[in-house]
């Protein structure tokens, strides 16, 4: 795997440098806790003292520092991807949970499911959440399945929530769950590729199970202040945002907006990112932008096929054949994303910014968006 | 140090006091029945000394709020014929400086007493001032004693001088002679019965310029009085060939230095307890049988000027000065700058008297340097270990760090004003008297307008908050200034060895207080607060990153005992590290205890590459170990 | 021969307790019967900073509270770096030197800006200036007597059992003994008692 710049050593200052300073942190965490000189309120995550150090773990597990998308493949899944759009994966499906379904799951309470039954079986220690309520998500390490029941539903804004997997890590937790955005997830498989700086992840993985989210992008806190303002105060107890458009619902009833509407609130790091289905996650769960009670979901890894079986062993959820005629749709917007992502880096940055993609790649990737938008 | 001999019944006797406690027995011997006071360094154990024999001696003693209200109600007790003593620093003359100057027009009537303490070299102040020249201007009696005894029998008289003069009389101590100590010959205590006598038929009034001619005569009263003052003696042959006139600690060193240079022979020294008004007549008689004269005092050549001033009426172009502004007397800092010691003295007068004077040294120094290799490092001032202060400061640049605009951080009088050294992280941008800081920032606060747009925080201790920062509070609040008051609340006035304050439970005696909460007087002006334990840093950090993000004035209280009397009389708890967790230098910490979050009880093993704490330093407050990233740093309860 | 005035050093570091150390000397010597002026330099005593008082004693002669540069006749160093301080203004080659081995390290040195010169070569350093060295593991002591502390008054001790000051242990322990109360007492006797005796023969 591509380890940052030519020059010298990347760390904290280069870290700062490249990515906080520009805007890119997408606040995944994974360099909150680190060390004490990384400090997270809220969404954000700053640097507030110089460590001293000239590389720094910070800057190699940083989802937004150079990234080959080749060699994280390799490093992944022991190969080269054939599809651009979406990864390496063994098997997509719609999902649902059949029982332990938390009432505040969205669509159809897989992620929470099958992460409950990882704990409920010991395949996991402990997972890596984002909990709290809509209004002041926050990171939780949940040690059972009620934790992870009271976690369910999606967060909106960026929760710096990998800040509890090196929390459990230093407490010698060993086979923690990690539920995540994309970036978090790139941030994870980073922090696994050893030969790391610091001693902060031990060389014998501290990582059990990784299920990635399907993210377009993430807003800012600030949106909380305007929903307030449009909701004229009330509690909002439901979020969604389909593709018509966000909509909050309180106990008086449902507001909707427009996309537009919000579009100030995305954080720009999102902008930047190039991966919206969690690509290297072991299993990926999305909505299905269609049908509301059910996921998406994405089998990835043999580990993910392990506890995918298992879940449907033991009636934990139940599956639906993808629509063939709807996987398209994903595809393009996947793709559509890296295609405006890469214009927009290659502007503002220069060549694909912090994005390395093999020549291959980059063919593939023009020719199948190309077949696909037509 | 001995509160015994401070208490001592047997007049004659010899007692070791220190300066403070020494001004402290001067007052009981003239029968003192009020004394107050804000605690400030060099004086702070006056009244200290004072409150704990209060009972005792059936007199009264306060910790005031500041050292006007501590004046004024010193004057009060005065005026209905009491003896009264008010006891400030420098920095609080300027606090009072309004009232003493009314009162010294009004003359007061029971013996009243100011001692106030200067401190040349700042060893213990923001800044350093000669605070006769305010007491000139004010038209006050000052005495400067010259040594611990004398700051004991000079206290006594002048109790006498001011009831003669009907004026209050500075007793003007310098820190070399409030911080010293020394053999006393102890007086006649008295115990007189205090009957406070202030009817309808009283008048204390400052209105008119009749008074202001009442003042001049009183004045001249004193220089005429002073002449005959046992506290200005000549020694010296009985033809000197030339005079040095002296005052305070400086007529010991003149001495000295005379001995030193073996000039004694040749030169008298005229050393001058009464610096104001001058004893013109002894002067004059003095000045007429020399050519020359050199003055040592501290700091401003305040009786240089006034002398020279007399000469120059009086013996015009007869004698030649040297001193301060003859550039002759200096210290390494310069003329006027600075405190003066035997070296100093003898290397000037030296240098005036043409014998070259080189101080007692050791031949090999720079040998014995090169032994060390490296070089000698200096040793900066920090907050204790275990100081709550040094995790408000840490907390307090986390989320200005975090919050990104470039928030600046106004500062206060007290031991936080550190926080403008490495101890706070350098964050202190200003430092300027008591409750300066809020004034300030309301300021900053209102420049919005014009488009300023960066946080502004102001910290403010405890004691200063009480002192000087509630109408700075008050005028923020009615202007909707936008700025964050962090009041540093360590529960007492650390900086001057804990004396107590409105907010203690309390009072200077050790009798029950109405503790005044500053909870409700923050809320009696109307504004939003927030009470929080610094000692819990990831707390402190996200609370505060939350009140910067708000609009109009608003309040922090970081609210932890200071360590040291938190830790008084109680086993400490026990810090140590856990050497198999600690990673040290390597990512992921980079030696933060002892590298960055600079307590003086984290230390560094460098041999085994692994942090240490320090248990002759450590105060045990668990801050490091709840910071440390690996969780290396264990902290073990004392029981 | 007892020197007239005899000017003692105490040095160390804020919070060691140096102040304490010279007032418990001045007291000694005053019920001994002698003249002494003290002038202490601590500044913001509290707070870390290098921390010195100047003893100076006499039979009948007042002496002003500090003492000129090389007229030190005895230096009780409660930490070596401030020792060696000390010694290059205050000290001739005959200057007596009592030093606690124990490093103070200044936050200079703690964040790696400025190194702590090794301990031993600051012995050394101090033995080149000031051959009449003895050094003591005073802190050590003083933990063993019940608390690091207490380490103030085991050099208090050597001071005493040096032989050096005119007056004896008798003085010394009257002062101490109505300074404190209690374990406090107990504890500050015991750790001046094994200073006394690591000086004394």
């Amino acid at each position: 795997m591509e380890r940052g710049c030519e020059f010298g050593m990347p760390g904290q200052e280069q870290l700062q440098k490249e990515v906080m300073d520009r805007d890119l942190c997408s606040s995944c965490g994974i360099c909150v806790g680190l060390c004490p000189y990384i400090k997270t309120v809220r969404d954000r995550v700053k640097v507030i003292y110089p460590c001293g150090h000239e590389d720094g773990t910070c800057y190699m597990v940083c989802p937004k520092t150079p990234t080959n998308i080749g060699n994280m493949d390799r490093a992944v899944f022991g190969r080269e991807r054939e599809d651009q759009a979406l990864g390496l994966f063994s098997g997509i499906y719609y999902a649902r949970a059949l029982t332990g379904k938390p009432g505040g799951a969205q669509y159809g309470g897989a992620a929470s499911a099958l992460t409950g039954l990882a704990l409920r079986e010991g395949l996991i220690s402990s997972a890596v959440l984002t909990g709290g309520d809509i209004k002041s998500p926050r990171p939780v390490l949940a040690r059972d399945a009620d934790t992870v029941a009271r976690c369910a539903g999606s967060k909106y804004t960026g929760v710096p929530s990998l800040l509890e997997l090196n929390r459990a890590i230093r407490d010698g937790l060993t086979d923690i769950g990690v539920v995540g955005r994309p970036c978090q997830v790139v941030a994870v498989r980073k922090s696994q590729q050893g030969n790391l700086p610091g001693p902060q992840y031990p060389s014998s993985s501290g990582i059990g199970l990784v299920l990635g989210l399907f993210c377009f992008w993430s807003l800012a806190p600030e949106l909380y202040g305007f929903l307030q303002l449009e909701t004229g105060g009330e509690e909002i107890v439901k979020m969604d945002i389909p593709v018509e458009g966000p909509v909050a619902y309180t106990r008086a009833g449902k507001y909707s907006w427009q996309l537009e509407d919000i579009r100030t609130f995305i954080k720009k790091s999102c902008n930047t990112c190039f991966d919206s289905t969690s690509e290297y996650a072991d299993i990926s769960v999305g909505s299905t932008e269609h049908d509301p009670v059910w996921n998406t979901l994405i089998i990835r890894t043999g580990k993910g096929l392990d506890i995918f079986n298992l879940a449907l062993q033991k009636g934990v959820i139940e599956i639906r054949e993808y629509p063939p005629e709807r996987l398209p749709l994903l595809r393009r917007a996947a793709l559509g994303k890296k295609m405006r992502v890469l214009s927009l880096l290659e502007k503002d940055l220069g060549n694909t910014g912090y994005i390395t993609l093999p020549e291959k790649y980059r063919r593939d990737l023009e020719t199948q968006w190309g077949g696909i938008n037509q | 140090m001995s509160l015994a001999g401070v208490c001592q019944e047997k007049a004659g006797v010899k007692v070791a006091l220190t300066g403070n406690e020494a001004i402290a027995r001067g007052a009981l011997e003239a029968g003192v029945a009020y004394a107050a006071s804000y605690p400030g360094s060099p004086t702070a154990e006056v009244l200290g000394t004072l409150s704990r024999v209060a009972k005792q001696f059936n007199l009264y003693a306060e910790w005031s709020v500041n050292e006007k209200v501590a004046m004024e109600g010193v004057a009060a007790a005065s005026f209905a014929g009491l003896r009264s003593l008010v006891v400030m620093k420098a920095d609080g003359l300027n606090v009072a400086l309004d009232f003493a100057g009314a009162l010294a027009i009004s003359g007061c009537r029971g013996g009243m007493v100011m001692v106030l303490g200067d401190d040349p070299n700042a060893h213990s102040s923001v800044r350093e001032e000669d605070s006769r020249n305010l007491c000139k201007a004010k038209h006050l009696p000052v005495l400067e004693p010259s040594s611990v005894r004398e700051a004991m029998e000079m206290t006594r008289e002048a109790f006498a001088l001011s009831e003669e003069l009907e004026l209050p009389v500075v007793v003007r101590c310098v820190t070399r002679v409030c911080h010293a100590s020394g053999d006393v010959e102890l007086g006649e205590l008295v115990r007189p019965e205090r009957k406070p006598d202030f009817t309808r038929e009283n008048r204390v009034i400052t209105f008119g310029i009749k008074l202001h001619a009442g003042q001049e005569s009183k004045l001249a009263r004193a220089a005429h009085l002073v002449c005959d003052s046992a506290f200005n003696s000549y020694t010296g042959p009985e033809n000197p060939e030339r005079l040095v006139i002296a005052s305070g600690p400086c007529y010991m060193y003149a001495q000295e230095a005379l001995e030193m240079l073996g000039a004694g022979g040749t030169t008298g020294i005229l050393k001058l307890g009464t610096t104001w008004p001058l004893p013109e007549a002894l002067l004059l008689e003095h000045m007429e049988r020399v050519p020359e004269v050199i003055f040592a005092e501290e700091v401003e050549p305040f009786v240089e000027d006034n002398v020279m001033a007399l000469a120059a009426g009086c013996l015009p172009g007869k004698v030649r000065f040297y001193g301060k502004r003859s550039g002759h007397v200096a210290g390494p800092a310069g003329p006027g700058i600075g405190e003066l010691d035997p070296d100093v003295l003898a290397a000037s007068l030296g240098n005036i008297l043409g014998i070259n004077y080189s101080p007692g040294t050791i031949d090999n120094k720079q040998e014995a340097l090169s032994l060390l290799e490296d070089k000698m490092p200096d040793r900066e001032l920090a907050f204790c270990a275990g100081c709550p202060h040094r995790a408000s400061f840490w907390a307090v640049r986390a989320a200005l760090e975090l919050d990104g605009r470039g928030g600046i951080v106004l500062g206060d009088i007290g031991c936080y004003t550190l926080g403008m050294a490495r101890t706070g992280y350098y964050l202190l941008q200003t430092v300027h008297c008591m409750g300066a800081g809020i004034g300030l920032a309301g300021g900053m606060g209102n420049l919005s307008r014009f488009g300023f747009d960066k946080p502004v925080v102001t910290l403010v201790g405890d004691s200063t908050f009480y002192h000087a920062a509630i109408p700075a509070l008050i005028n923020a609040r009615y202007h909707n200034s936008n700025f964050m008051c962090i009041i540093l609340d360590n529960e007492t006035t650390a900086m001057t060895g804990h004396q107590p304050h409105p907010g203690r439970q309390h009072t200077a005696m050790g009798e029950p207080a109405h503790t005044v909460p500053m909870e409700d007087i923050i809320r009696g002006v109307g504004m939003p607060y927030i009470v929080q334990d610094p000692y819990d840093v990831e707390a402190s950090i996200e609370v505060i990153y939350d009140l910067l993000r708000q609009e109009g004035p608003r309040v922090l209280i970081l609210r932890r005992s200071c360590v040291l009397a938190a830790v008084r009389g109680k086993q400490k708890d026990r810090v140590y590290v856990n050497e198999d967790k600690c990673i040290g230098d390597s990512c992921g910490c980079g030696r933060f205890c002892s590298r960055v979050f600079a307590c003086p009880a984290n230390v560094w093993d460098a041999e085994k590459g692994r942090a240490r704490i320090d248990e002759a330093v450590c105060n045990g407050c668990g801050v490091c170990a709840s910071l440390c990233p690996q969780g290396a740093i264990m902290v073990e309860r004392g029981v | 021969m007892v020197k007239e005035p005899l000017n003692i050093i105490i040095t160390g570091v804020g919070g060691q307790g140096n102040v304490l150390a010279s007032q418990v000397v001045s007291a000694a010597a005053v019920q001994a019967g002698y003249r002494v002026a003290v002038g202490e330099t601590f500044g913001v005593s509290q707070r870390g900073g290098s921390v010195m008082s100047h003893v100076r004693l006499s039979l009948n002669r007042p002496c002003g509270p500090l003492i000129p540069r090389g007229q030190a006749h005895v230096v009780a160093g409660f930490e070596p770096l401030e020792t060696m301080r000390v010694l290059l203004d205050y000290a001739s080659a005959e200057t007596v030197v009592i030093m606690n081995n124990r490093p103070n390290y200044p936050l200079g040195c703690l964040s790696g800006e400025h190194r702590y010169p090794d301990p031993e070569r600051v012995e050394e350093a101090v033995k080149k200036m000031t051959p009449r060295l003895h050094v003591l593991p005073a802190t050590e002591l003083a933990k063993e007597a019940g608390s690091p502390l207490a380490a103030n008054m085991v050099m208090t001790g050597a001071l005493a059992g040096s032989g050096l000051l005119p007056f004896g242990r008798e003085c010394f322990i009257s002062v101490i003994g109505s300074l404190f109360q209690g374990i406090v007492r107990d504890l500050n006797l015991q750790a001046f008692e094994s200073g006394f005796r690591r000086m004394d023969g």
